[in-house]
């Protein structure tokens, strides 16, 4: 009897105008019906590769050598009528963000049905639907219709149509809030016991990993570097790589992943922005509710909540982008100018770093071009280049002048990042507000930069709304804690009292939707371990 | 919907009433003038011209003529053509339908060659059959039209005949008639065709090979899909959409794209109207003209926009 998947010493090459680029290198991987094997690593480690070589699915440019045996038979032999025979209906894939994996203009039930169809297997979507949770009704919705969940499900409802043995998930909950992403772990879990199927789960996240995976490797460059059972490689992980992923993702309560120190905290600073009953309203919905918030100055505090809790409305009321329907909006006492004069001057005080530092800076601009623009715009006096060397410093990326010519796509997403951040120093600005600073970039440079976060609060003063969904990145670096849920802040607090002892039953949910792992006993939040 | 609809429907209005006026002013500032190029070759007193002038009502104030052109134009009346001497519309409406029927026909050809040259060349993308067809559509874009259409009427010599509509001796019967315009038309149809495919053929290749890429083609792979499958049920639906609006658009711009063609094979159509009026300057024919031309592009628009409603779920949503 083979096993479910075998990978044999698997190279993957990628011929490119400089020559050939090593993807994968001798890879060998097992694994057996009913077990959830993990994959982890970082971007471009070459994971996505292992995953698409299975069912072979990489682009032209691909050299493969080395065998994958699914049940026993190369897939690299198939012929294509063979080949698509089993894609699918021996194994599929749940692909990394759905938003894309989807076809924007069929209804996703057509798109479950499709390989149903193609395959001659009978079956009903609304059952498929039933299985990932979602209702029968949700057939007749177009991708965008749903939300980042909902489209996770219906692709996991499509990958399981054909009845599989091996399902690979590449990614599945990156991108997607903490209660959300449990959801969609617990569903992937379920199957795998009720149904027997082997799992191949690939992401950058241990503590995902290791919530659902009976083994794990640990992929860099194209290599694995550690490989065993999940319990172990986390509990005791033997390779620094493996050492520098676990730690990149902090066990809330764990004091070694805490870098703030409670007396570093200003608590009795002057108050630098204000929140006073703020409302905002679109139409009939409140997206904020009434909310009362302030950030000292020098402190960092945390705004979390989930995907559509109204947070990111809430940062562009503060930022003076958003009207509020009622509340004031006060910085240093004052409340906030209407002008477009005086809202300029406002927002030099308060700078904005937004998630994806590629998508927030112009693939043409120089990073010279990208950090004077602000300078530019509000017309500050004095020599420009020294300034932008200035910032480019402070934000760590040395020497400047060697940054100056070049273009986005030649940084690494750190690198980019920072150029994000210098963009808002340049400006001298008191507070910085930071909508999921860290994530969109991999787990060894999160670490980076969540650092010069708190350098810069150190030596300049400078004080950070943090807005995020993550409450491992609120523990690593927040002074205090905002927790906001429909609309409303139902906790707020330093971080100690909030994470370590919850008292409003959201927080708890939040914290038990967290994936963790062995590494630490977890405080106990909720009733039911 | 139905708020959207009254919504386009009302800012193409707005752009139509502002064609009108423009259609006024823009005339106005052509040299020449109408009275000493109808009079051209005859002997005329000052006294005629001037009653000629004060008939045509070209000797009022600028602004009085204004108003009494918009007020009329408003009524649906664009006056009499001083060449013709016949109402404008009814002029215009004669000649509207051999333009519908030249560059309706030549447009459909020209998108459907274009679309399906443009899907092969981005599904094959750098192969010797792509770039051969990229670059002969480029090399006949970059054609005049004119020079394009006399080439290929010396080419064919007697084979196609390449002036008019019909010949006068065709018998009245229905089939004959077709047989003969359809034989009239060869050339002008060849020659547009020739000239406008090449953006079609573009926009749909650039708009595929950005969907090339896209993940859902990579999911659809996956589920086992034939690759001519993966490519008509799922990359095509989804670049045709940036591709009809560039349709529609340019169905509005065809008419006046005509003028060219209409000139060079005398297909009396709407363009070569145009450019009749244009050597006047026949005022009045003139302004009727602008404004049908200038209303198509608008109408197209507006289906288009409706069109597009109806393919993208995503649109119709938002």
């Amino acid at each position: 009897m083979s096993s479910l998947l075998e990978l044999r010493d698997l190279s993957v090459h990628y011929r490119t105008a400089r020559g050939e680029a090593t993807a994968v290198r001798s890879v060998s991987l097992e694994l057996e019906a009913g077990q959830t094997l993990g994959l982890a690593g970082e971007s471009g480690c070459g994971k996505s590769t292992v995953a698409m070589s299975v069912l072979r699915l990489l682009p032209r440019n691909a050299r493969v050598e080395g065998e994958v045996l699914l049940d026993g038979e190369d897939v690299q032999g198939m012929s294509w009528g063979r080949l698509r025979a089993v894609r699918w209906a021996a194994a599929s894939v749940v692909f990394q963000g759905a938003m894309h994996a989807l076809n924007p203009v069929h209804r996703v039930g057509e798109q479950i049905a499709e390989p149903m169809r193609l395959h001659g297997v009978t079956g009903s979507v609304s059952a498929l639907l039933d299985q990932v949770e979602l209702p029968a009704r949700a057939a007749r919705a177009y991708p965008h219709e749903l939300s980042g969940g909902q489209k996770q499900r219906v692709m996991i409802a499509m990958a399981l149509a054909c009845e599989p043995r091996l399902v690979i998930a590449d990614e599945p909950t990156t991108a997607l809030d903490v209660v959300v992403q449990a959801q969609v772990l617990d569903v992937l879990k379920r199957l795998v016991s009720e149904r027997g199927i082997g799992l191949v789960m690939i992401s950058h996240d241990l503590s995902v990993l290791a919530s659902t995976c009976d083994r794990l490797a640990v992929m860099r460059y194209g290599q694995v570097v550690e490989e065993g059972p999940a319990r172990e490689v986390i509990a005791s992980p033997t390779h620094p790589h493996t050492q520098a992923l676990a730690a990149a993702f902090p066990t809330v309560g764990d004091p070694a992943s805490r870098h703030v120190t409670p007396s570093e905290a200003p608590s009795d600073g002057p108050v630098l922005l204000r929140a006073s009953g703020v409302r905002v309203s679109f139409g009939a919905t409140e997206a904020v509710a009434g909310v009362d918030l302030e950030v000292r100055a020098g402190e960092i505090v945390a705004l979390v909540g989930q995907s559509g809790s109204g947070k990111t409305t809430l940062a562009r009321t503060l930022l003076g982008l958003q009207r509020p329907t009622a509340g004031r909006v006060l910085f240093e006492g004052v409340g906030l100018p209407r002008s477009a004069s005086g809202l300029r001057a406002y927002r030099r005080q308060v700078q904005l770093v937004l998630q994806d530092p590629t998508s927030a800076l112009n693939p043409r601009h120089s990073v010279y071009e990208a950090v004077a623009e602000g300078l530019r715009i509000h017309r500050v006096p004095g020599d420009e280049a020294a300034r932008v060397a200035e910032a480019l410093s402070q934000a760590e990326l040395r020497p400047p002048e060697l940054f100056f010519p070049s273009l986005p796509h030649e940084l690494s997403g750190g690198q980019r990042q920072r150029v994000v951040i210098a963009g808002a120093l340049a400006l001298g600005p008191r507070l910085l507000i930071a909508d999921e600073p860290v994530a969109s970039l991999d787990a060894s440079v999160r670490g980076e930069i969540l650092a010069l976060l708190l350098r810069l609060r150190r030596e300049l003063g400078l004080a950070a709304l943090v807005i995020t969904h993550d409450l491992g990145l609120a523990w690593t670096i927040a002074d205090r804690v905002a927790v906001m849920y429909q609309g409303e802040l139902v906790e707020q607090g330093t971080v100690e009292q909030v994470l370590l002892s919850p008292r409003h039953d959201y927080t708890r949910t939040l914290l038990a939707a967290v994936p963790h792992d062995q590494r630490s006993t977890r405080p106990n939040w909720t009733n039911s371990p | 919907m139905i708020r959207h609809l009254a919504g386009k429907v009302g800012g193409a209005l707005v752009s139509l009433l502002f064609v009108v006026a423009l259609g006024f002013l823009l005339f106005r500032v052509i040299p020449g003038d109408p009275v000493v190029a109808m009079t051209r070759g005859r002997p005329v007193t000052g006294d005629q011209l001037a009653e000629l002038r004060a008939r045509l009502g070209v000797d009022k104030p600028l602004d009085e003529q204004f108003v009494d052109y918009l007020t009329a134009a408003l009524r649906g009346d664009f006056g009499t053509s001083y060449v013709y001497s016949r109402p404008v519309l009814e002029l215009i409406g004669e000649r509207l339908w051999p333009t519908v029927l030249l560059t309706g026909t030549s447009t459909v050809l020209a998108v459907v060659i274009g679309l399906w040259l443009g899907i092969r060349g981005a599904w094959r993308r750098g192969s010797r059959s792509d770039r051969v067809s990229t670059g002969l559509a480029l090399a006949q874009w970059a054609m005049p039209t004119f020079w394009l259409g006399m080439l290929l009427s010396l080419a064919t010599g007697d084979l196609f005949p390449s002036g008019g509509m019909r010949y006068p001796d065709t018998p009245p019967d229905f089939l004959s008639q077709a047989v003969d315009v359809a034989h009239h038309m060869v050339l002008p149809c060849l020659t547009m065709i020739a000239v406008v495919y090449a953006q079609y053929l573009l926009v749909m290749r650039s708009s595929l090979l950005e969907e090339m890429h896209a993940d859902y083609l990579t999911t659809a792979r996956a589920k086992g899909l034939r690759d001519d499958l993966v490519r008509r049920r799922h990359a095509v639906p989804n670049a045709l959409l940036p591709t009809v609006t560039l349709v529609f658009l340019h169905l509005g711009l065809v008419v006046s794209g005509a003028i060219t063609v209409e000139t060079v094979f005398s297909w009396p159509g709407l363009g070569l109207l145009t450019y009749e009026a244009l050597t006047g300057p026949d005022l009045p024919l003139l302004q009727g003209t602008f404004v049908v031309l200038a209303g198509a592009v608008i109408t197209m628009n507006v289906f288009a926009d409706l069109l597009y409603r109806v393919l993208d779920p995503r649109v119709r949503a938002s």
